[in-house]
């Protein structure tokens, strides 16, 4: 008996297996658009074999009228002559970012101002990595444009020509207009976006370092805000108190994540990843070596026990929960540490330009993120036309301006509403970084690799060991790596 | 004392059951932990969840199961892993049920083999050759293909549960039943089918939670209208900002039905494991 009614059970399932495509067909309307043609098509297709398919033969028949009114497939016939590239499906593949958050929202504007379908794909940022990688390896991709990290993945997409170079869009007049502005961009964006001479894509989100302090702890001691790395060490020395579990420092301190936000101590002291000239590394400078010495000390005297296993979010939480005075990282991370529903120290902490080192105040500007077209599309026009909206100046101000994205358009971040969404001190902040190095991590194509080899020196600083032989021999490794790099 | 007295346990004895329950308390304890911490933390605020040591009272908050379904549509997630766990274990059992009855009876070893291998080999190594067919076919983001993709495991997976099970049938009930005039296909399905419950209770299960937590063939078979849960957890961690609150949420709202599943049929699952164990 209770085999029978399993067994019906198991058939009731398949029934439903077999319509399945409908439900799930119209409650997503944006997202269902790019494939109402292959949905009912192979329903039937792949299962010859099984004999109850009988009866999922009738319920699949059903399937096209529900999927209609998610299809936009078929153009209406009202085709005004001002949208070129109406009825273009473009399928684009997104980070889960809060750029793609507020997009999602503004992306009806774009449809019905130029006819395209688009569907947003949102992936985590390894898994659309790597699903960019799958698809883009086994050929005929059907991805038209996507989010990349120029950083990460710049030289590694661009080796494999899997990038299209946007200048033969952007010095094209009659694809750009003049009104889209590509001077606009800042210089240090565009820099991290360019892979010789070719423009991988448009940068949308940007990022700096800078210093979290807390303006309570520091005014208690009687304190200003750091201006250079020496000072920081000072006030971080004076706001320690191990015995009330006070700390006066933080930052990432786990190897491969540190790697990015060391970068600004090792710019500010001299340093450098490598040599671009002479491809020769230089990890075992005496400038680097200083820097990665201050960077183990911060981290070995007066930050919590532990941080050779923080990455960012476990330093936001710490840092979050007050007990720690100042913090060193990304500014596009501030919302943990500034919304007061995460953050206990919401309103006591204040944003200021990364301190000076020997050499000035070097922190990174880079683009985190940025539009691309893939080489593969079939639909490159109509990509364009969607980069070209989404990194409009208009477009750019309500990401900025609405969506609290930093964006690369120096006209948006001169446009009050631009800055609306930012504290003064971090705009200010902001603002004073912009030109600073155009990289946080060694460009080279095993980028992973190369930060792996870097945060072995920052384990050993912390650790309180030989930074210089340490740096050697990471030093010995990283020109391995850059040796066995193409040209 | 004429009336037998209940048996009077020895101190030893009863030492013996105190280390047993505190053995499995800890044992217990140790595996629950993290489950419970999820629990917990699906209810609080973002600050709450971060404060350490954490609070165990608080006022719960349910902003993160709206956060879930509403703006997440978890909903559709769900269904698809529910539709696409259904398919993959009922086609595995259709194709997988007579095959492993072959396989025991026949003693096709060489077979059983041979689609083992199936199950033995990374699942890396068909994803770009699966993904390359399924896209010349157009059948990216469709079911269809995750169905499939998902059999590759629930299939050999399926057969080798049942084989051992069906040897354990002693073959005298087949024999009994052809002797009555049942051909083979009769006899498999009148007479086999019906006493194989543990067993294929146990295969559909096992093979079912497998499609469930897939990551690896969703992830890569699938876009936005057939994402499953595990590729839609992610949604939660994003550039620069971890919802913690909503990913404790989604993760307890997909271990629900596989919780519920596992406490519903784990009677028939230990027995369906072990029923080939012993043979006589």
């Amino acid at each position: 008996m209770k085999i029978r009614l399993m067994l019906a059970l198991l058939l009731v399932l398949a029934i439903v297996v077999a319509c399945a495509p409908a439900p799930t067909a119209t409650p997503v309307p944006p997202t269902a658009a790019p494939k109402p043609t292959d949905a009912p098509k192979p329903t039937d297709a792949p299962k010859p074999t099984a004999a109850p398919a009988a009866t999922s033969a009738p319920a699949a028949t059903t399937v096209p009228p529900t999927a209609a009114p998610a299809a936009t497939k078929a153009p209406e016939p009202t085709a005004a002559p001002a949208q070129p590239y109406k009825g273009a499906n473009l399928r684009i593949l997104v980070a889960n970012h809060p750029w793609y958050d507020y997009l999602k929202t503004i992306l009806p504007d774009f449809q019905k101002a130029t006819g395209i379908n688009v569907t947003l794909e949102n992936y985590a940022e390894n898994d659309l990595v790597q699903k960019l990688t799958t698809e883009f390896t086994a050929g005929g991709s059907t991805v038209d444009a996507f989010m990349q990290r120029p950083l990460q993945e710049g030289k590694l997409f661009a080796q494999n020509g899997w990038y299209v170079d946007l200048n033969t869009f952007i010095k094209d007049a009659k694809k750009t207009p003049d009104t889209y502005n590509f001077a606009d961009f800042q210089k240090a964006a565009i820099g991290t976006e360019t892979v010789k001479d070719m423009l991988t894509g448009i940068p949308i989100v940007t990022e700096q370092e800078v210093l979290y302090y807390r303006k309570d702890l520091y005014q208690a001691a009687g304190l200003q805000a750091p201006k250079t790395l020496d000072e920081l060490e000072a006030a971080a020395a004076k706001l320690t108190d191990k015995s009330k579990q006070q700390f006066g420092f933080i930052a990432r301190g786990q190897g491969n994540p540190a790697v990015t936000q060391f970068s600004s101590y090792l710019y500010s002291y001299g340093g450098d990843w490598f040599d671009q000239n002479t491809k020769k590394a230089t990890l075992n400078t005496p400038e680097a070596i200083a820097a990665f010495t201050l960077f183990g000390k911060l981290h070995k005297n007066y930050a919590p026990p532990g941080t050779t296993n923080m990455s960012w979010p476990q330093a936001v939480a710490v840092f979050a929960q007050g007990s720690v005075a100042s913090y060193t990282d990304a500014n596009s991370i501030f919302a943990n540490l500034l919304d007061p529903t995460k953050s206990t120290v919401a309103e006591k902490t204040g944003v200021v330009v990364f301190p000076a080192g020997p050499k000035g105040s070097v922190p990174y500007s880079v683009t985190s993120w940025g539009l691309s077209i893939a080489a593969s599309s079939k639909n490159k026009d109509a990509a364009w036309e969607f980069v070209k909206w989404a990194t409009s100046k208009e477009i750019v101000l309500k990401e900025q301006g609405v969506g609290a994205n930093p964006g690369a358009r120096a006209s948006v971040w001169a446009d009050p509403v631009g800055k609306s969404k930012f504290p003064a001190d971090w705009v200010a902040a902001q603002v004073a970084s912009a030109n600073g190095r155009g990289y946080d991590r060694p460009l080279v194509v095993q980028v992973g690799a190369a930060r792996d080899i870097i945060g072995t020196i920052i384990t050993a600083a912390i650790n309180g060991e030989d930074v210089t032989a340490a740096a050697n021999k990471a030093n010995a490794d990283f020109q391995k790596l850059l040796d066995s790099e193409p040209k | 004392m004429a009336k037998p007295q209940p048996k009077k346990r020895t101190a030893a004895q009863v030492l013996g059951d105190v280390i047993f329950y505190v053995v499995v308390l800890i044992i217990l304890g140790f595996f629950l932990a993290p489950f419970l911490w999820m629990v917990f933390n699906s209810f609080k605020t973002p600050l709450q969840i971060a404060k350490m040591p954490p609070d165990w009272i608080f006022t719960p908050t349910l902003a993160n199961y709206q956060n879930v379904f509403s703006s997440q549509k978890f909903g559709n997630y769900l269904w698809n892993s529910i539709v696409i766990g259904a398919g993959s274990t009922f086609f595995g059992l259709v194709l997988g049920l007579p095959a492993a009855y072959a396989i025991a009876r026949y003693k096709q070893y060489g077979i059983a083999t041979a689609i083992l291998i199936a199950r033995i080999v990374p699942g890396i190594t068909f994803l770009i050759p699966l993904f390359i067919l399924f896209r010349q076919l157009q059948m990216i983001d469709t079911y269809q293909s995750l169905i499939l993709a998902h059999m590759l495991v629930a299939l050999p997976f399926i057969v080798w549960v049942m084989v051992p099970f069906f040897e354990s049938i002693p073959q005298e009930l087949e024999e009994a039943a052809r002797v009555d005039g049942a051909s083979i296909l009769q006899a498999f399905f009148q007479i086999i089918l019906p006493i194989s419950g543990p067993g294929i209770v146990t295969g559909a299960i096992l093979a079912f939670v497998f499609s469930w937590n897939n990551f690896m063939f969703s992830i890569q078979l699938a876009t936005s209208n057939t994402k499953t849960v595990p590729v839609a957890i992610y949604n939660f961690i994003g550039y620069a900002q971890i919802d913690w609150g909503g990913l404790m949420a989604a993760a307890v709202t997909i271990t629900l039905p596989v919780l519920v599943l596992a406490l519903f049929t784990q009677r028939y699952v230990i027995r369906g494991l072990t029923a080939g164990a012993v043979k006589g």
